[in-house]
């Protein structure tokens, strides 16, 4: 973590380094079903991050041991590409920080899968960070969520990912990779729309009782945006098709 | 009216029981990405799995056998076996391609397969399995008029594998993909039939 010491200002008149105002989002663009081999994927723009998630199964459990006769167990990889700009995360492959994700992942999606439905298997999700700027788990959250919906996996709902920041007492939505390595909280949460149940909360640095509350808020809210781009981007792939033969060209 | 649905999308205020639905708190939600119509309740899935149900004619391979108990391979996550009767001397090699059908299903994973017939020759097909009822077609016209227009014999299983022996099984192939493509656009076999005829012509 860099120190406070050198810290630029983050906030200047209102707005952020990067021209947002404190509760913006950066711009995010999601395409659906892209990789023809998978079951389900999605490719994910999130201001400068750049993710592609992937999703197979519900498939044979293998190793053989490890599957659940009444229940489906989820895998999850998140990696960093070595090229994806990752600065002061170190390395790229299995490192301490992408098992902890891909970890936070798993237990999130198990919140929201109906795992019941398929008995014995196995489903796997795939997130490869291509180009990181902050918030990549957010953003991998999120485009996992694509990816199953759009391999057909039961789920409870289509959750999304956002993080809520603090700079001195100023409260900001989205953070870029400057603001988490100079801010004084990063909280990244993943949530149902559906109830507002939170199924991804982590904290780094702290925050007030109400500050706390005013972020879930604030993310709750975001979240109406993200969730339209995330149905937005399943639908686009029906009415591309649908389009294509009213054409006529479609063979 | 078709609509699409999303994952968690409110499609009743009362409790209904359906296929591709959940009840929470008195209230029904979609689990899947589908088509919805208000007046039949039901999602139909654009994407997933085959869910096997009893009575369903499956295309699959044999993988293994054991005593006359036979494993096939049927893309399916679960298991399917095949009990060879003692009445029939029919015995199967591993790599043959079988039709057969669902007899039960145990534990949701674990189908039971009977009345076997061996596929011999020709090249199998996967596709999206739930685009199969678009590719049979109503009363099978879909899939009689593929292979009356390219004289390809064609089977199809529930399962998502589709079995071609014959005729002009580019043509078929060509079709069959197109269909997988645009399975939920309107006048569909109109078009097909269209696209075949020209082609066949050629």
């Amino acid at each position: 973590m860099a120190s406070k010491a050198d810290r630029p200002q983050l906030i200047i008149g209102g707005k952020r380094l990067d021209g947002r105002m404190p509760n913006e989002l950066r711009p995010i663009r999601i395409e659906s079903s892209i990789l023809k081999n998978a079951d389900g994927s999605a490719y994910l723009e999130w201001g400068n991050n750049r993710v592609l998630a992937a999703v197979y199964g519900p498939k044979e459990a293998l190793p053989k041991h490890m599957a659940d006769p009444a229940k489906a167990i989820i895998k999850c990889k998140y990696a960093m590409a070595p090229f994806s700009s990752m600065g002061e995360h170190g390395r790229s492959g299995p490192n301490r920080r992408a098992i902890e994700i891909s970890k936070v992942t798993k237990e999130a999606f198990e919140n929201v899968v109906l795992l019941n439905d398929f008995p014995g298997s196995e489903i796997d999700i795939f997130i490869e960070i291509l180009q990181s700027d902050g918030g990549t788990r957010a953003a991998g959250i999120t485009a996992a969520a694509v990816a199953l919906a759009s391999a057909g996996i039961h789920m409870r709902d289509l959750i999304y990912a956002v993080s809520v920041g603090k700079v001195g007492e100023e409260l900001i939505l989205d953070l870029n990779m400057l603001e988490d390595n100079y801010s004084d909280c990063d909280m990244p949460m993943a949530i149902s729309p559906r109830n507002g149940n939170l199924v991804l909360l982590q904290m780094d640095g702290n925050l007030t009782k109400e500050q706390m509350s005013r972020a879930i808020e604030m993310a709750s809210e975001a979240g109406k945006t993200i969730t339209r781009i995330q149905k937005e981007a399943l639908q686009d792939v029906y009415k591309k098709a649908g389009a294509r033969s009213q054409n006529g060209n479609g063979v | 009216m078709k609509e699409i649905v999303m994952p968690g999308d409110l499609l009743f205020d009362k409790p209904v029981r359906q296929e591709n639905t959940f009840v929470e708190n008195g209230k029904t939600y979609a689990t899947v990405m589908g088509l919805f119509e208000r007046e039949k309740g039901a999602v139909v899935s654009l994407e997933g799995a085959w869910s096997p149900r009893i009575g369903d004619i499956v295309v699959g391979i044999v993988t293994g056998s054991k005593n006359s108990v036979y494993e096939i391979e049927l893309s399916f996550f679960g298991r399917a076996i095949l009990i060879g009767s003692k009445y029939d001397r029919q015995t199967y090699k591993i790599g043959d391609v079988v039709e057969s059908e669902v007899k039960d299903i145990e534990n949701r994973k674990t189908l039971i397969l009977w009345r076997p017939r061996v596929l011999y020759g020709g090249t199998i097909l996967e596709v999206k399995p739930t685009k199969i009822p678009r590719i049979i077609g109503k009363n099978d016209t879909m899939v009689q008029q593929i292979s009356a227009l390219t004289k390809t014999t064609i089977v199809v299983g529930n399962n998502g594998i589709i079995w071609l022996k014959g005729g002009n099984i580019g043509l078929a192939t060509t079709a069959i993909r197109t269909i997988e493509d645009e399975a939920h656009t309107s006048g569909l076999t109109e078009r097909i039939k269209q696209m075949l005829e020209t082609n066949a012509t050629k």
